[in-house]
Order: C-alpha cells, then structure tokens, then sequence
C-alpha cells in the first residue's frame, strides 16, 4: 500500500469510530473526543485494516492522524 | 481509609496505596498541566503523608495504585470515596495515569467492578470538569447515558467550574461491563509484550 491508501484507511477509521470529518491535521489535542477508549478502539482498527500490529510503546505516541500513517507506513515496509 | 481490597484484570490490578506511594501521588498530581483539572496538591512530601494520615482514619475511602501485573510498576491512582452504606453508593475519581498509559479503559472497568462487586454499591457516579472534554468524552465512550450538568460544583484554585456527573446503576453495569472487559482484553497481550 502506498502513503494515499494509507492516509484513506487511516481517516475512514478515525472519521468512523468519532463519527466527524477528520482530515490530515487532526489530533488527540485539538479533538477531545479522540479519548482513551476510541483510541483503543481506533488504534485496533488501522491494525485490522492495515494487516498490522503497533506495540505498546508505539501506541503511545499514535496521538494524530500524521503519527499513525507516518508508523504504518514504516510498519508495512517493515 | 486503611483497607485490604485488591483487584486484578488481565493486564493491571489495584491495591491500596500506602506513604510508600507518597512520592507517585506527587508525581503524578503535581504535574500542573496534566492535574489541572484535579484539587491542587501541596508538592510537599510531608504533607502528603499527613494526607495519608487522615485518609487512613476516613470511612468510605478506598484509595488505590494502578500497577502492571507483571512488573509491579506503578502506572496510576484512582478511588472510590464518599461511599454512603446506607444509599449503597459512591463517587469514584483522583484516576490519574501515567502519560501514554493504555491503564485507562482496565483501571476504571476494575473500580466498577470493585465498586459493585466488592463494595455492593448499587450505583456510582464520577464528576468531571466540564472543560476536562476528554474525560467526559471518555466516560461517554463507556456507554453511559445518564449524565447531568452540576453547576459550579467544583472550586478550582478559587474558582467555580461545573461539573459533568456520570451516574451508573448496577443494572446499567450489566449491560456495561461486557465492552470494557472484552477491550481491557484485547488491550492486554499488548501490555504484557511491553
């Protein structure tokens, strides 16, 4: 998958589970509901969609739209 | 007040604090950013264990750490106080966690699960700053409905700011309790590989 595929899974998932348009800049700071629940819940998303899995430590820093694609990417080329 | 309950999920328990845990609690609560919406705190050592003090001495008051099963590593605090025996209730709250933590969704299925299963409440509450969306949003993702607006209920640093209540009944927690569980499992194995 290229970067676009990505970035078109990435924010289904997000717009999806917060159920609001989300584009690239979006993030846990400037979207409160992007809580601690919906981000379990978004972060096991992108992995079932994207066929893969983020560890514990990488999780903690998938806190926007641009960290997600940008680890997804380095995880599929991995 | 002093008390033996303890609680394990799949990837975290709680067991009550005691003035070993002095130095987390300041760690924790003195962050100014991240306890904004809390009660200040003095950064004092001395007087946190003059806190405890009183706390031990305090009916209805179960304070507890967050700790990794595996290691034992401290991940966060969070209560279950103002417990009334003869409503048969209880505001949980003071859940701070480490930054980063996945401990959010399995640290407040387990006060849930302490508070109706251990303690028998029939129902309990938490009441968060307005302004604290997150948080609000969090207890919203949990799929609690009943929720109200108490104006001007807390005093931060001198002022007033409202409250969101969140009320769940041991019936609402049936229904409840099944979700948390199944993501504070999925969320586990994740935990546990570190």
């Amino acid at each position: 998958m290229d970067r676009h595929q990505i970035e078109t899974v990435v924010l289904a998932v997000l717009a999806s589970m917060l159920k609001r348009e989300v584009d690239l800049n979006t993030s846990r700071d400037n979207t409160p509901q992007w809580d601690s629940l919906k981000h379990i819940e978004i972060i096991f998303a992108v992995e079932d969609e994207l066929h893969i899995e983020f560890s514990e430590e990488e999780m903690a820093t998938l806190d926007s739209v641009a960290n997600i694609v940008d680890l997804a990417i380095t995880s599929h080329a991995t | 007040m002093r008390h033996d309950l303890s609680l394990a999920g799949p990837a975290f328990r709680l067991r009550p604090i005691t003035d070993a845990d002095a130095p987390l609690v300041l760690e924790l609560r003195g962050d100014p950013k991240r306890s904004r919406y809390l009660h200040a705190i003095s950064r004092s050592l001395d007087d946190q264990l003059a806190w405890f003090t009183r706390y031990y001495e305090r009916p209805g008051d179960y304070y507890f750490v967050i700790e990794r099963q595996e290691s034992g590593a401290a991940e966060g605090l969070i209560s279950i106080y103002d417990v009334d025996p003869q409503a048969e209730c209880g505001e949980w709250g003071r859940w701070s966690l480490r930054p980063g933590s996945l401990a959010a969704v399995e640290s407040a299925w387990l006060i849930y699960r302490c508070s109706f299963e251990q303690l028998g409440l029939k129902r309990v509450f938490s009441r968060t700053v307005a302004e604290n969306v997150s948080v609000v949003s969090f207890h919203d993702s949990c799929g609690i409905t009943a929720k109200r607006l108490l104006p001007g209920h807390f005093d931060l640093g001198g002022k007033r700011a409202d409250a969101v209540e969140h009320e769940v009944t041991r019936e609402m927690w049936i229904v409840l309790n099944p979700r948390l569980q199944k993501l504070a499992e999925l969320t586990a194995p994740r935990v546990r590989r570190g």
